[in-house]
């Protein structure tokens, strides 16, 4: 994965997790759990989302529920990554085993440079988002045991592979 | 500089450390699983044709579908049931209650051990002085097939209680307080090490309390030093005292410190739609109820059942209010029936439901409606985490929840 690009959806502080995906969507079937995304903060969002699109948040991303269909539920909505100034505990390990990246900003003040509907592109090679107003902003590079995990494409690829990941 | 009880834990359980990180391979000591965030790991165990790494140290229950209130839901719970007997469990514990009451009802809760649990909440069990932490379903299938997972060493903040509980306030209003200083992130990734140097200690179900939320600041671990409470506890449930009790050192390296003096405190609750937008529930104006809920692995539990009995013994539920009581577990409503708790509540108008998580996660009898505003002592009031997305829920102990069904309504109540 060297690069990613899609339109920024903003959302700001502690969005938890029973906004990202309300618990009536909790589901095993894909089709109920894709159409829960955001589904309380505006029930129109997820049938506007395309393919690459981008989550920015503020602080405390994912807070709440362990529900790995929070997770789910952005990846069947093809969402490509998440940028934000820093992420629950649970929420970015569920995102890390199944290799959606979250990313944290490098300056927490630089989330203010990202509007919605932009055009913004993550670059995994220099830890940077480029916005199509011409912003680039720093982003806090990947320790190399999340990054082992996203090349494997989740934490199950690396089953049986012991210490040696 | 010497080392905290999580520091001291994870040194334990270390297997290996990965080769240029801060990430350590631990060895977990027991695993919690429910039916609802089992049931979206089961096909891709299967289809991975692994098994389990120890049956005998695995707790399984179907708490948030029970019994279920639909037809998918009622399948889940039957792939789950399945499922869990394929694996032949030594402790599938079938509609016994809410997990996370389950977990610290069983000897495989020792302090000193390092649990992880398919679900937020098994942060709760650190009020046994356990290193306990709530992951995801495929963070719980690695750990199920392997008895292992991947862990950073977090900082502690070091939180000391000291004074006096008054006798208005419990475990809630003590967590409610760590909430207004805290918020929502500034435990995040930390473990709070909890030091009750208080006069008359916490008891152990305010502990359950105080542990439970400690995940709403963002905390990894929420553990009480354990002392003669937990001793206590643990000898009572397994007829043994517990073998060795994991201490901090004197000259432990804490992030920061807090004190925080029981004496001065006040009844508090958590308006909308956060569980640290705390005020003291006789500054928060006068505001009519439509649902009071005593339940939730946060509380639910027998000191909670007691007051609410206490406070409604001879009296009714507001006409306006339908009161839910849900015990945390089986065993509780036992005891809760022996000493005549139910009878109480129940003549006063209240509601019993079976026990499991019932509403609190919006997910069984009691879920809110457009109209209906809430006083639970439940752990989380995000928006529409209760139900409907317009509903509201105040967060509270349960001597103010109960308080708030005789009257009608919460606030302006010293």
């Amino acid at each position: 994965m060297k690069q990613l690009s899609g339109r920024a959806w903003v959302f700001g502080d502690d969005i938890n997790t029973d906004v990202i995906h309300p618990p009536q969507f909790f589901s095993l079937d894909p089709a109920i759990v894709r159409r829960g995304l955001f589904n309380g903060l505006d029930p129109e969002l997820q049938g506007r989302l395309e393919p690459g699109d981008i989550v920015v948040a503020g602080r405390n991303f994912g807070c709440g529920s362990s529900r790995e269909t929070s997770i789910q539920s952005l990846q069947l909505n093809q969402i490509g990554a998440v940028v934000a100034v820093d992420f629950a505990r649970i929420f970015f390990r569920n995102a890390t085993n199944n290799a959606l990246p979250c990313v944290n900003f490098a300056d927490p003040a630089d989330r203010k440079k990202i509007h919605a509907g932009q055009r913004i592109e993550l670059c995994f090679d220099e830890w940077t988002l480029c916005t199509d107003a011409g912003d680039r902003v720093d982003l806090d590079p990947a320790g190399s045991f999340v990054r082992s995990v996203w090349e494997a494409g989740g934490l199950l690829q690396l089953l049986g592979t012991g210490s040696s990941t | 500089m010497g080392l905290t009880i999580s520091d001291k834990v994870l040194t334990v359980h270390a297997i290996d450390r990965h080769e240029s990180d801060s990430v350590l391979r631990v060895g977990i000591d027991a695993l919690l699983g429910h039916d609802a965030t089992i049931s979206l790991l089961i096909d891709r165990f299967e289809r991975l044709g692994l098994s389990i790494w120890d049956p005998k140290r695995v707790i399984f229950t179907n708490d948030h579908f029970s019994p279920p209130a639909d037809a998918e839901r009622a399948d889940i719970s039957a792939r789950f049931l399945a499922f869990s007997r394929r694996l032949r469990l030594n402790h599938l514990l079938i509609d016994k209650g809410i997990c996370h009451q389950l977990l610290v009802e069983h000897e495989l809760c020792q302090p000193g051990s390092l649990i992880v649990g398919a679900d937020s909440h098994t942060i709760m069990a650190g009020a046994l002085g356990v290193c306990a932490t709530g992951m995801g379903s495929t963070d719980i299938l690695f750990a199920l097939a392997t008895g292992t997972t991947w862990m950073r060493v977090p900082e502690t903040i070091k939180i000391t209680f000291r004074g006096l509980l008054p006798n208005a306030c419990n475990g809630r209003d003590v967590v409610l307080q760590l909430l207004s200083l805290l918020g929502e992130h500034e435990a995040r990734y930390r473990t709070l090490e909890l030091h009750d140097e208080s006069q008359s200690k916490l008891l152990q179900d305010e502990r359950f309390a105080i542990s439970n939320m400690a995940v709403e600041m963002g905390a990894k671990f929420g553990i009480f030093v354990p002392d003669e409470i937990t001793v206590e506890y643990c000898t009572k449930r397994d007829g043994v005292s517990p073998t060795a009790l994991t201490l901090p050192d004197v000259d432990a390296r804490y992030e920061r410190e807090i004190d925080v003096d029981l004496t001065t405190l006040r009844p508090l609750v958590a308006k909308p739609w956060s569980p640290a937008n705390v005020t003291p529930v006789d500054e928060l104006e006068r505001t009519p109820i439509t649902t009071a809920f005593l339940g939730s692995c946060a509380s639910g539990r027998l000191a909670d059942i007691r007051v609410a009995a206490e406070i409604m013994a001879g009296k009714k539920v507001n006409e306006r209010v339908r009161f839910v009581v849900i015990p945390a577990s089986i065993e509780v409503f036992k005891q809760a029936l022996k000493l005549g708790y139910v009878e109480v509540l129940t003549e006063a108008g209240a509601v019993f439901n079976q026990s499991s998580c019932g509403p609190c996660g919006g997910i069984d009898k009691g879920v809110l409606g457009s109209q209906d505003v809430c006083v639970s002592t439940s752990n989380r009031n995000f928006r529409g985490r209760m139900g409907h997305w317009d509903s509201a829920t105040y967060l509270a102990s349960a001597r103010t929840v109960a308080t708030a069904a005789l009257r009608g309504y919460v606030g302006e109540m010293a």
